[in-house]
């Protein structure tokens, strides 16, 4: 007669190992899920961020709080260089009267200076002190539409992104053209970038040479988002 | 066989089937939390930064960063909801099931073995619940460091020791892993002792 006790103890071992194995091998046939994965979730995980953003400031850093080697680089496509006396802003889209800011003009607006912690996707963090005009003060100058609702942010070097208008009006979105009290380096962003507490850091493009508001949203929601980044990305 | 013959013939005793579902739930969300985790880590490795070891990728679940984020975040609400189910189940079992200084007692002075393992057992639950909330509010404190700007800002006790409070936070948030690892394993083999096969069978079988 077999022993149950000892033929179970087998199959378990069995199992144990197949399973064991399995689980292994099925982490990589897993990684064809993570979208399915991500789709089914992140549409109510971005509703509830969007709820709880609020729309208060984000309390900030002390200045002596800055390191500037924390704040790593990072650029899909080189650095462009761009040259300040020919830059120039476009602002158009929903907007009552389409801009072209020169850097005078910008600098010629209220100029705010937010020491913030700047949050990378990728898992590093680092606390910088931005400072510039805010970018509700420049779509309030183009003479937003209530019809917008989102802003598409095109990037000299072809970096694309696009935000909700609520987290482009928030207080402490700014379009930054000065870093820990120096001109921008042209490696973050020269002369124009964005700059807020409130989204990750591949939201806040750098060279930023136009922005466009939209009723809607596009095809492309944005260089990283089209890869398969959240299009939220709160913080 | 070092058990009696007539006890293999009795017919085994499952536990509740809610209670095996909820505990293999349990098992494959932390795997899922803990595998997403370590890919997510791999984008930019805790220890030594840029250039840091990371992971085997064996160990990691999304196959690049965007994936594991999708596993990660898309697993945390099931994470918590399960957590907050078995801290309520558990409070309601308190007196049987969680910790309390007795056990600290019973494990210093006790000469009863079985005793001193349902006291260690106590300990091992009580202890792995504190550090699944904790691998929580971590978590928490770095997805959403704006909103819960008065979390993450609990952290800044790592200054006083020149690490920066986002420093702090991603080492405690990864620690949980080691820390959950080797209280599963406790008890895994507190649970061995205890029942041996027949009880590891009774939750999974």
């Amino acid at each position: 007669m077999t022993d149950p006790a000892r033929l179970n103890r087998r199959q378990l071992l069995g199992l144990g190992v197949s399973g064991g194995s399995s689980l292994l091998l099925g982490g990589c046939a897993l990684n064809g899920f993570s979208e399915t994965v991500g789709n089914a979730t992140q549409p109510l995980n971005e509703r509830i961020e969007a709820l709880m953003q609020g729309k208060g400031p984000v309390p900030l850093f002390r200045r002596e709080q800055v390191d500037p080697k924390d704040l790593l680089v990072n650029s899909f496509n080189g650095v462009p260089r761009l040259d300040p006396a020919r830059y120039r802003l476009r602002v158009d889209g929903l907007v009552g009267r389409p801009l072209s800011l020169d850097l005078p003009a910008l600098a010629a607006l209220p100029q705010h200076e937010l020491v913030m912690r700047h949050v990378c996707v990728e898992g590093w963090a680092a606390i910088v002190a931005w400072s510039g005009v805010r970018l509700a003060d420049v779509l309030a100058l183009a003479g937003i539409s209530s019809l917008g609702g989102y802003l598409a942010i095109d990037s000299a070097d072809q970096y694309f992104e696009t935000w909700d208008i609520a987290s482009a009006l928030h207080p402490q979105t700014l379009l930054a053209t000065a870093m820990n009290g120096a001109p921008l380096p042209a490696a973050n962003g020269a002369p124009v970038r964005i700059a807020t507490p409130i989204k990750l850091g591949y939201k806040l493009s750098k060279w930023v040479t136009g922005l466009k508001v939209m009723a809607s949203l596009t095809e492309r929601r944005g260089t990283w988002e089209d890869q398969g980044y959240e299009w939220f990305a709160g913080l | 066989m070092p058990e009696a013959p007539a006890r293999a013939t009795i017919r085994l005793r499952h536990s509740p089937l809610w209670t095996r579902a909820f505990h293999s739930f349990n098992l494959l969300v932390l795997l899922v939390m803990a595998a997403s985790g370590l890919q997510i880590y791999n984008a930019n490795p805790v220890f030594g930064g840029r250039g840091g070891a990371t992971v085997p990728e064996l160990l990691t679940l999304g196959g690049w960063l965007a994936g594991g984020r999708d596993w990660h975040f898309g697993f945390m609400g099931l994470y918590a909801l399960n957590l907050g189910v078995w801290i309520a189940l558990l409070i309601g079992q308190r007196r049987r099931k969680l910790g309390n200084t007795g056990d600290l007692g019973t494990l210093k002075a006790s000469q009863n073995k079985a005793k001193r393992r349902l006291s260690a057992h106590r300990l091992v639950y009580t202890l792995m619940l504190i550090l699944l909330a904790f691998g929580l509010i971590t978590g928490l404190a770095m997805y959403k460091p704006a909103q819960f700007w008065w979390l993450s800002g609990l952290f800044s006790f790592g200054e006083a020791f020149g690490a920066t409070s986002w420093q702090t936070l991603r080492v405690a948030h990864f620690a949980t892993i080691p820390a959950i690892g080797l209280l599963m394993l406790t008890h895994v083999l507190l649970s061995w002792r205890i029942g041996g096969l027949r009880l590891l069978r009774s939750m999974f079988a």
